[in-house]
């Protein structure tokens, strides 16, 4: 955890650094207003829970992003994907689509995944194999298994549902609120707990660390570069690692768009077999 | 001997050309890891990114897009004793090549391979895809040519699909994806609120590739035994059209689908005028459902076969008419371990005249065919291993179908496949049982490019 402390890349330190900069301003601003701190008193636990699962998973009504993944053995052997993720939200912080075409490497390309996530009930989804012209559906067991090969599960990609987990605030830093969470049922996922430091600014869940039954931390999930695009602050780059399988996966979003307007009707078996190039292409506006 | 040298020189091809291929198209240069670099937060740059991703991302909108693999693989019975004289059940040196081109109104696409097959010692050509695929409206697409077409809820089981199968591909150990033949196709894809229709239009009748001998042996009723004849048997194929048709829709998470075919019986199991092998004509209706269940899946699907020219099922060179139930489910009992269990029956109608009529009725299928199968998947190491075992088990035959496999995933480009097709039962000629002879084990290596 010291590392996020000590390393400025979050635009939260970035903004407070050219603060220091500028102690005139500051002063200024001091003698206006009382101290930031005590004018914000902390949001409850329910708050940051729902402002950071919106802030990390909820942005816009929809969006595109291309995204590239490195993933690394314990012998530090690598394999790569690369992939083109369209979402679609029914309601902020409820029911999504997402649709995503592989494109790299070659064994994996032209293989389609179509996920249905619903708050409160299992997700649907189905995975396309162009080889075979086979549309097979993933049980919704499996969420905390590998996301194509990479430290990724399913879950991480399409997010966790908040109603899945006690929270608890563990404490307050200058940056982050850093909160617990303790599964509801445990059977169902492979940690004790799990910890996030949720930038205060920007409400994205910077790291995530995972806990066993021993109390040590096996599973590390950081954000290591955040972008405002389109008014949004967004994660662009992130890695992850875990003890317990060995290696890690790092993985980094491109070309990214807000609010395209996607259609409900292409998050369908259609899209599978046929994947709708016009919604898959860059954008202009995109970042 | 020449088929050992020149499988060797169009494997030693292959890898050349494959590597040659990989070194001018791999658009994700190695950087060089930090191998022993466990923590590349801790550089003090925090940018191990920049290194990471120094290539550029490949435009993705149009153009053509070449992709491939090379693939050795070698099988070989595991008995001798079979009636057929070769040990080698599979030798095949391949290479692969898929070309997809994406223009503004139209997509097309090509798969193709050529094979050294050291079985038949014969070069190979097979077109798998070759298809256009446009929208003529919104609410249209049209995919024609050659192509691979799949649909129905069974796992290794087939009741709406009937498409064209490769089970000597399937038995011999080549890859799943051979299980499924191309056929020359138009389908179209009508899509709306009330139901999605799909249709699927065979100008001229493709059969399922049957064991004809040349590789594997099988059950003849005529002679009474299992043979391998030589020359291998062909049997007389239609050359009418056939058409395939699916309603479906998904609510709320439950797949509904209703499934039409007009056509013929994929396999040859009539006897024409002449006395030779051909397909029955057949329709068929069917229906199937699909949806999470028990944080698993359950399926079941049922078809009703009407085989036309044997409606009162008292014609023994004409199969009789079936009902085939399949009902299934699968979940994911242990992180990564998914276990799958189907139960299946192929209830043949009016038996008693089928068995009144037959020449040779000691042979005939039971009225109640049943047969349970079981997958069960082990990924480990981040999907890099993946072990797997499907059964098929037969309690009404008396015979039984088992399918290992480990597939070891090196790298992007390198894949290791090694597995077996094993087959039993108490009778010759029995579904699985006629296969006893054929039981073989096989190992594949595949490069990607």
């Amino acid at each position: 955890m010291t590392d996020l402390k000590t390393k400025p890349i979050r635009l939260a330190a970035m903004s407070a650094a050219m603060s220091a900069a500028m102690p005139a301003a500051m002063l200024a601003a001091l003698l206006a207003l009382p101290p930031l701190a005590a004018a914000q008193s902390t949001p409850d636990v329910d708050t940051i829970v729902e402002k950071a699962n919106l802030a990390a998973y909820y942005a816009g009504d929809d969006g595109r992003s291309e995204v590239r993944m490195i993933i690394y053995d314990e012998q530090g052997r690598e394999q790569r994907r690369q992939f083109t993720i369209l979402r679609r939200d029914i309601e902020d912080g409820g029911d999504q689509e997402f649709l995503v075409v592989f494109s790299r490497p070659s064994d994996v390309r032209g293989t389609t995944f179509l996920v249905k996530k619903h708050v409160g009930s299992d997700d649907d989804r189905w995975l396309y194999l162009p080889g075979l012209d086979l549309v097979k559906r993933i049980s919704a067991g499996d969420k905390r298994t590998s996301f194509v090969g990479a430290h990724y599960f399913y879950e991480d990609v399409s997010g966790r549902s908040p109603e899945e987990d006690e929270h608890e605030f563990v404490e307050e830093t200058e940056d982050y609120y850093v909160l617990r969470h303790v599964p509801k049922d445990p059977g169902m996922v492979e940690f004790e707990d799990y910890t996030t430091w949720i930038d205060k600014e920007t409400w994205l869940p910077m790291r995530i660390e995972y806990r066993n039954a021993a109390g040590e931390t096996y599973r590390t999930i950081e954000a290591g570069a955040v972008e405002t695009i389109e008014g949004f602050p967004t994660v662009t780059k992130s890695r992850v690692e875990d003890k317990s399988l060995g290696g890690y996966t790092l993985m980094q979003f491109r070309f990214i768009d807000y609010d395209i307007g996607l259609p409900a009707d292409i998050f369908t078996e259609r899209s599978l077999r046929r994947p709708p190039r016009e919604w898959l292409e860059r954008t202009e506006g995109g970042s | 001997m020449p088929r050992v040298l020149s499988i060797a020189l169009l494997a030693a091809l292959m890898l050349v050309a494959g590597s040659v291929a990989a070194q001018v198209e791999d658009p994700w240069p190695d950087q060089g890891a930090d191998e022993g670099d466990e923590d590349p937060w801790a550089e003090e740059s925090g940018d191990e990114w920049a290194e990471e991703w120094d290539d550029s991302w490949e435009d993705q909108g149009g153009g053509i897009v070449v992709t491939g693999f090379t693939e050795l693989a070698a099988g070989m019975r595991a008995d001798s004793d079979g009636p057929v004289d070769r040990r080698m059940t599979l030798g095949d040196a391949r290479l692969r090549a898929e070309a997809e081109w994406i223009g503004d109104a139209l997509e097309a696409n090509a798969v193709g391979d050529v094979w050294y097959d050291a079985v038949t010692s014969d070069f190979e050509v097979e077109v798998r895809d070759l298809t256009v695929a446009f929208s003529p409206t919104e609410d249209i697409d049209v995919t024609a040519g050659r192509q691979v077409l799949t649909w129905g809820t069974g796992d290794l089981v087939f009741l709406n699909d009937l498409f064209p199968k490769d089970f000597v591909s399937f038995f011999a150990g080549r890859d799943d994806e051979y299980l499924k033949a191309p056929s020359d196709t138009v389908r179209v894809g009508f899509y709306n609120d009330l139901a999605n229709v799909d249709l699927a239009w065979t100008p001229r009748y493709q059969p399922d590739e049957y064991l004809n001998g040349a590789r594997f042996s099988f059950f003849s009723p005529r002679a009474g035994q299992v043979v391998a004849p030589d020359p291998p048997v062909g049997a007389v194929e239609p050359s009418r059209y056939e058409l395939a048709l699916r309603l479906y829709r998904t609510v709320r998470g439950v797949e509904y689908a209703a499934y039409g075919y007009h056509g013929y019986f994929k396999q040859p199991t009539a006897v024409d005028a002449d006395g030779r092998l051909t397909f029955a004509p057949l329709t068929s209706l069917g229906a199937s459902v699909r949806l999470p269940l028990w944080s698993g899946l359950f399926n079941a699907e049922f078809a009703w076969y009407d085989s036309r020219d044997d409606e009162d099922g008292d014609d023994p060179a004409v199969p009789n008419s079936q009902v085939r139930l399949l009902a299934g489910f699968e979940r994911e009992l242990m992180a990564n371990f998914t276990a799958g269990f189907q139960y299946y029956v192929e209830y043949t109608r009016d038996h008693d005249a089928l068995i009144a009529n037959s020449p040779a009725p000691q042979f005939e299928p039971e009225e109640y065919r049943q047969v349970l199968t079981n997958r069960l998947t082990y990924r480990i190491d981040q999907d890099r291993w993946t072990l797997s075992l499907f059964t098929f088990l037969s309690p009404s035959d008396e015979d039984f179908y088992l399918r290992p496999s480990v597939t070891f995933r090196q790298s992007d480009e390198w894949q290791f496949t090694t597995g077996g097709n094993w087959f039993g039962g108490r009778d010759d000629h029995t579904f699985f049982g006629q296969l006893e002879d054929n039981s073989n084990f096989y190992v594949r290596i595949r490069y990607n490019y």
